[in-house]
């Protein structure tokens, strides 16, 4: 049963991955830029539904509804300020790895602040749904994990729906395919920026506070998270969200099975050992000529 | 097919001796007086920064390698000499060059593997090695694990602190100097220009003969031995390797280091790491807060200028150089006024000096039909009995897509020939095939009788091919004559090291000199490219393909984006171009095509459907219902 376990400890943290990567190439169709930060949005939410709840006593649904609207807030001033110089001012950078230094930037702004604010301790959101793992026929599933994939689902799912049957979601495509021709046509590109930056702040916020309660975050957690979903994206060419979901899934199922089988203490580096293998060995099967050539 | 660049345009060549100096001085007198205190120590510790940087600034910034390798290298320069000294007890300046040979030496191997993969997925493959490498550190107990490594000795064995203090400051000062040095003597060179080139376009560079993945690899083992110099430093400066030197918040700092102070100046990543770790030094908040600190200040400095701080220090120079009443007046209006100023004389094309001569710009130049009779063309093209190019049943195949079939052509060594057909018919696979750029999946391409199907786009050059392509790839920073020298160099069979002691630069410039006197261009040399009409970039890649004295030019859509007036001096130059060589011209513009051709091939979905003179082709119903739509 140890098997069955770890793939559904696997399934619980792919899911993050995957959800991370679904939003970082999602919001890289739209604005071209690679956003380094969304896990650290995952990071700020968990940290910050603690403090409030934990150390300023504010009732739990309050802590959550003030963490995201603030989380909103931020990346919608962020968007509004640096974002909008960066890439339509006057002196707009060029190149996706230029803009990529503006999200690394954020990163370190908002670990740096989760830092001044929440101390370096490892702390985690209350646990939203209490109680034991459920077990059924030896196979453990902690209830944080039912949630973190209830959410993939359906954050997912209303994504899916978004982009395939709204006119928003017609909008997003093209101005996914072709900025220029799309803001030719009249779509606001910049608004879509805007609105799907904001979004994934917030559903990564939301995962973090779901997810903390298993893992337990410090204020450098984010940066992995990051990371992870970020090559997991990567291995969608950073333009296909269905390939980042499969390759973020299958991430977190590796990352299981390396750690129970091969070795606790060397199995993510064996992890990242293969993974770099892979792009190595079929970069124009991951997509990655796409993502360089428009 | 547009390339979205993974940076902007590079502006600033890196002069050598200038900053060398100015290390060797200020960081030696600095060492000397302040050594022994705070400042002193924290200067040293971002000396050993500094030579990390400047070696990224070469990979990284000027050659657009984005490989995350550098803490992974300084902590094994770290580590190793660490574990020397300890284990064996050799000195620190004996393990320094151990410890960078063996460095080189797994770059070099990790290299061959890594530099494979260009642009996003050499940065995604190589974002994982301080992964790795943080995971196994933190794990192995015999390098101190997650606690870190001390060891016994210092840079310099001096018996006073005062001895070890001074003399290890000025060893890295040293160090520094070298590695300024090396990094700037290299950009300066012939194989310099190489790396410009790489940096503009990997496949314009890899076509005008320059041999990427050799370079990609030099670069990447460069940046490597820098990095393993700079963690060598460390080691035997701060007596201590961290756990921390090698995980990816490392790798961060170094990029921010360099981001800030200026990735495209060598001077730029030593004041990157400088501002760093003096601001971590100046206050203990700034210290704690560092992630904040970094953060603002690397979105600050990107924003105001995306050169980063040397880039600032440069606009602010030439700003106030402009304002100084004794400025020398022609340097100070290109270097304030920039674009706008260029823009004002860019009246000074190379039209100014008349295409060779031959073309005037009102009058229409003659019809092809006049020219069959001329003299010289039916000359070469009927004397020459041998082909020089010879496509035979290429086909290539994208998934299931079939994109062209079967197609065969020859062409003699001298003429201009068309290359027609509607969009996505193949014109462009079918000139990357024979360029290189694109393997065929069927098919044979042969030279004077020779087998080129597998050789590579710079072996190609070698031979005698050369080309340019649908979008405009010049060197953006660089002048006229530089761009066009790019494909004079004589460097590509050595290596990057040769190039400390000397550069021919000079000997390249020479003929890409005489090139350009050639298209009439003579006017433009010293103007920087990016401040050139579109018509006269054209020109300079134009002029830039010729150079090397090709027997074949592929020309990818020279025309598009060109006015009537300036298509007809374009044809001007093509139907003389022709005279001399072997010309394959793919052009959608079909008057220009009929009146500078002297036989036209056309593609149709992947299908050579039509092969005759321009007479035909006027008159071919084929031509008119799958090119004019009628």
């Amino acid at each position: 049963m140890k098997l069955g376990n770890l793939i559904i400890a696997g399934i619980v943290t792919g899911s993050i991955y995957a959800t991370f990567a679904v939003c970082v190439s999602v919001w890289y169709r739209v604005s071209n830029i690679l956003n380094l930060a969304v896990g650290d949005f995952a990071m700020v939410g968990a940290l910050s539904v603690d403090n409030l709840y934990r150390v300023r006593g504010l009732p739990l649904p309050a802590a959550i509804a003030c963490t995201l609207v603030v989380v909103a807030i931020f990346a919608w001033l962020y968007d509004m300020v640096v974002l909008r110089l960066a890439a339509d001012g006057r002196g707009r950078a060029e190149g996706i790895v230029l803009t990529f230094f503006f999200t690394f930037a954020l990163s370190f702004f908002i670990d740096g602040v989760a830092k001044m604010l929440f101390g370096t301790d490892v702390h985690a959101a209350p646990a939203l749904w209490n109680g034991q793992a459920i077990a059924v026929a030896n196979l453990h599933v902690d209830r944080a994990g039912i949630l973190v994939l209830a959410c993939a689902v359906l954050i997912g799912g209303m994504f899916w729906l978004y982009i395939r049957y709204t006119l928003g979601g017609k909008a997003l495509e093209a101005s996914g395919e072709n900025a220029v021709g799309a803001r030719i046509v009249g779509i606001d590109t910049r608004r879509y920026r805007r609105l799907i930056f904001v979004a994934t702040a917030v559903i990564a916020a939301i995962f973090g506070i779901v997810e903390s309660p298993i893992t337990g975050y410090t204020y450098l957690s984010g940066a992995t998270i990051s990371l992870t979903g970020f090559i997991a994206a990567a291995y969608g060419g950073f333009r296909k969200p269905g390939r980042a979901l499969i390759a973020g899934l299958s991430i977190g199922i590796l990352e299981a099975l390396l750690g129970g089988y091969v070795s606790a203490e060397y199995g993510d580096t064996v992890m990242y050992a293969i993974l770099a293998a892979l792009v190595l060995a079929w970069p124009r099967g991951l997509g990655f000529e796409s993502a360089v050539s428009g | 097919m547009s390339r979205v660049p993974l940076f902007g345009p590079s502006s600033r060549v890196p002069r050598a001796l200038g900053p060398t100096a100015l290390i060797i001085v200020a960081g030696g007198l600095f060492v000397v007086i302040w050594g022994q205190q705070y400042a002193g120590s924290v200067f040293v510790l971002s000396a050993c920064y500094a030579i990390v940087t400047a070696g990224m600034a070469v990979q990284i910034g000027f050659s657009q390698q984005i490989a995350f390798s550098q803490s992974v290298f300084m902590g094994a320069g770290a580590y190793g000499v660490a574990l020397l000294n300890t284990h064996f007890g050799w000195p620190v300046l004996v393990c320094t060059p151990v410890v960078m040979a063996g460095s080189g030496v797994a770059a070099l191997l990790l290299g061959a593997v890594v530099t494979r993969a260009s642009g996003l997925a050499l940065a995604v493959a190589t974002l994982m090695l301080p992964l790795i490498a943080v995971g196994y550190v933190t794990s192995a107990q015999y390098l101190g694990g997650a606690v870190g490594q001390s060891m016994p000795g210092t840079l310099w064995p001096g018996s006073s602190s005062a001895a070890v203090a001074v003399g290890g400051g000025l060893v890295v000062v040293a160090f520094l100097a070298v590695a300024v040095f090396v990094a700037a003597r290299v950009l300066t060179s012939d194989i310099g220009l190489e790396l410009f080139a790489l940096g503009a376009d990997e496949r314009t560079a890899a076509s005008m003969g320059i041999r990427t993945p050799r370079r990609k690899l030099e670069l990447f083992v460069l940046g490597c031995v820098f990095a393993s110099l700079g963690g060598a430093a460390y080691a035997g400066t701060q007596q201590f390797v961290p756990e921390t030197l090698v995980d990816p918040t490392a790798e961060l700092a170094l990029l921010i280091m360099l981001f800030i102070g200026g990735r495209r100046s060598i001077i730029g990543a030593v004041i990157g790491a400088l501002v760093i770790q003096y601001l971590q030094g100046a206050s203990s908040w700034v210290s704690v807060n560092i992630l904040v600190v970094e953060g603002v200040l690397l979105t600050v400095v990107l924003l105001v200028d995306p050169e980063g701080l040397a880039g600032i220090l440069a606009t602010t120079a030439s700003w106030l150089r402009a304002r100084a009443p004794i400025a020398f007046p022609a340097r100070a209006a290109a270097g304030a006024g920039g674009v706008a100023a260029a823009a004002a004389v860019s009246a000074v094309t190379w039209v100014g000096a008349g295409v060779a001569g031959e073309a005037e710009s009102d009058s229409p130049p003659p019809k092809r039909g006049d020219g069959a009779g001329d003299p010289t063309v039916a000359a070469s093209s009927a004397g020459t009995t041998s082909a020089l190019l010879t496509v035979a049943k290429v086909g290539k195949d994208y998934g299931g897509l079939t994109v062209l079939h079967d197609v065969s052509l020859t062409l003699p060594a001298r003429g201009l020939f068309g290359l027609c057909g509607p969009n996505g018919a193949g014109k462009s696979t079918l000139l990357n095939v024979i360029g290189g750029s694109v393997p065929p999946s069927r098919g044979q391409v042969a030279l004077r009788g020779a087998d080129i199907t597998r050789k590579p786009p710079h072996e190609r050059f070698y031979l005698g091919v050369s080309r340019t392509f649908q979008a405009v790839h010049l060197i953006k920073g660089r002048t006229v004559l530089d761009n066009v020298a790019v494909s004079c160099l004589a460097s590509h069979h050595s290596s990057i090291v040769t190039r400390i002691g000397r550069s021919r630069l000079a000997q390249a410039r020479a003929e890409a000199s005489r090139a350009l006197d050639d298209l009439g261009l003579a006017g433009i040399k010293d103007r920087e490219v990016s401040s050139l009409t579109l018509e006269a970039q054209r020109m300079v890649e134009l002029a830039r393909a010729m150079a090397p004295g090709p027997s074949l030019l592929l020309l990818d859509e020279p025309a598009s984006g060109l006015s009537e007036d300036q298509r007809h001096r374009l044809a001007a130059t093509l139907q003389q171009l022709g005279t001399r060589t072997c010309v394959l011209l793919v052009e959608h513009d079909l008057d220009l095509v009929a009146q500078v051709s002297e036989r036209i091939f056309v593609l149709s979905e992947g299908r050579l459907v039509f092969d005759g003179d321009p007479a035909t082709f006027r008159a071919s119903p084929i031509v008119t219902s799958l090119l004019v739509g009628l």
